[in-house]
């Protein structure tokens, strides 16, 4: 792991520079992240840069206490990645908790699903295509490459900056420079990736979901529920901030699906029992939780 | 006591109403509702768009249906959109799990039990990076056999032959 990498990139002032160094080490320091914010990041950057992103989407909203419903969605997920072009990345699944609608994806292989949206699905192979679809994010490297232009714009802007005022660089650039990266990775998740990064995700997700067993039309069937959820609702916020609108992915993934036969897919696997029990005891370890409520049915 | 009665008929109609609601769907586009999931099976009427129709189950890339005058089919899953609902269409009747939670709306930081823990992109936006958390990630992790072990469980048959989509611009 290269923390420089990963302080710079994602942004977190855990392992930062020292704010007094002399100006020309700290110039040299900005120089060798431009360099690295120009080359592609090896794997164990990637995983670095993952876990500092993971970290702020957790930060927003932790995983569940269920590790019932975290080791089955460790398995069917890890399932559906070993179908990818990735199967070694240190996957893992989360579900967390939040009863908003969303899910997420972070480089290097992490993969986060709302409870909210968790509970608006029917079936396993719906899960298969909600993770097929954060997967392919990882594995398109979507996100990476994201944060890496972020950050390129940033230090170029810096580096700008720094050359005109080398005499008078003065040690709140770096804090500067670190508060602005590690607003990349906040600002991608809130304001989400391009429309064709979710188009190519979707596409690739139900291939995996495909080659997992499921019933690929599992996403489309996600989305449709999704379309029927009011847009305009605070569950539906973040996702329709962040994601084209599900009649948009329908439409676009339908037709990709048609125009590759995937018809010929449709009568494989469902996985409607087991999913339904893993959701049972999630509703009922969260009611548990809850007491004592008065009773009032 | 007869107050009590009241207010648990009216609750157990809106229930009724509630879940019989979320399966209920509309034609976008004018077509046929076929007698079988497939593209060659024969036509058992013509059905125009927006036609409302029960969704009764999926199969595929089919939803089977019923229409308004009571006929049984099966409709391609895109020929249709579900009518509004606040939870989205329930998996079995009567089966509303999202509906379970949505008891009153509160920001992620609130330690309120029995509020909705909400995620909106301001708390995105202004998270505070949680290394802990994600150091906890990897007590859930499984592990190649594991995941294989519990595919084969259903079974899942893996194929790796199936190629990747064409983009297509609709």
């Amino acid at each position: 792991m290269k923390p420089r990498v990963a302080a710079v990139l994602a942004g977190l002032l855990l392992v930062g520079m020292p704010l007094t160094a002399p100006a020309e080490i700290q110039l040299g320091q900005l120089f060798n992240s431009i360099k690295q914010a120009f080359t592609p990041a090896s794997q164990d950057d990637e995983i670095a840069i993952g876990r500092d992103a993971a970290a702020t989407l957790l930060g927003a909203s932790k995983p569940i206490d269920d590790p019932a419903v975290q080791d089955y969605v460790n398995k069917v997920g890890l399932w559906i990645a070993l179908q990818s072009d990735r199967p070694d990345l240190p996957w893992h699944f989360a579900v967390v908790d939040s009863d908003d609608i969303d899910a997420f994806a972070a480089p290097g292989g992490f993969v986060f699903v709302t409870r909210g949206l968790l509970l608006h699905l029917h079936s396993e192979a719906e899960l298969a295509g909600v993770l097929g679809h954060e997967i392919s994010h990882v594995v398109l490297k979507h996100h990476l490459n994201a944060l890496q232009k972020a950050a390129r714009m940033d230090l170029a802007s810096q580096a700008a900056k720094v050359g005109m005022q080398a005499k008078g660089y003065d040690s709140d650039m770096d804090a500067q420079l670190m508060d602005k990266v590690s607003n990349a990775t906040r600002n991608l998740y809130s304001k989400g990736l391009d429309k064709d990064d979710e188009l190519a995700a979707d596409r690739m997700g139900v291939v995996l979901a495909a080659r997992a067993g499921y019933d690929p039309y599992g996403l489309l069937a996600v989305l449709q529920t999704l379309e029927a959820v009011d847009p305009k609702s605070s569950s539906m916020q973040l996702l329709m901030a962040t994601h084209p609108a599900p009649a948009d992915r329908i439409a676009a993934l339908s037709e990709s699906m048609a125009a590759a036969n995937f018809d010929r897919f449709g009568k494989q696997a469902e996985v409607q029992e087991r999913f339904e029990g893993v959701v049972k005891g999630l509703i009922a370890a969260a009611k548990k939780a809850k007491a004592p409520a008065p009773a009032t049915k | 006591m007869t107050r009590w009665l009241g207010l648990f008929t009216v609750m157990l109609v809106l229930g009724a109403v509630h879940a019989a609601a979320v399966s209920t769907a509309q034609t976008v586009v004018a077509g046929n509702l076929s007698s079988s999931p497939n593209t060659d099976a024969s036509v058992v009427a013509a059905i125009p768009n927006g036609a409302a129709v029960t969704v009764i189950e999926r199969q595929g890339g089919w939803y089977h249906v019923r229409t308004a005058a009571g006929q049984d089919g099966w409709l391609p899953m895109t020929s249709i959109r579900y009518n509004n609902s606040g939870s989205g269409p329930a998996a079995a009747p009567g089966t509303d799990w999202a509906g379970l939670f949505n008891s009153g709306r509160a920001g992620s930081d609130s330690t309120a039990t029995t509020g909705v823990r909400g995620l909106n992109t301001g708390d995105i936006a202004n998270a505070t990076p949680d290394i802990k958390a994600v150091e906890g990630l990897d007590k859930s992790q499984a592990k190649p056999e594991q995941a294989k072990d519990y595919a084969a469980q259903i079974p899942l048959k893996s194929n790796d032959k199936i190629g990747y989509l064409p983009e297509v611009k609709p």
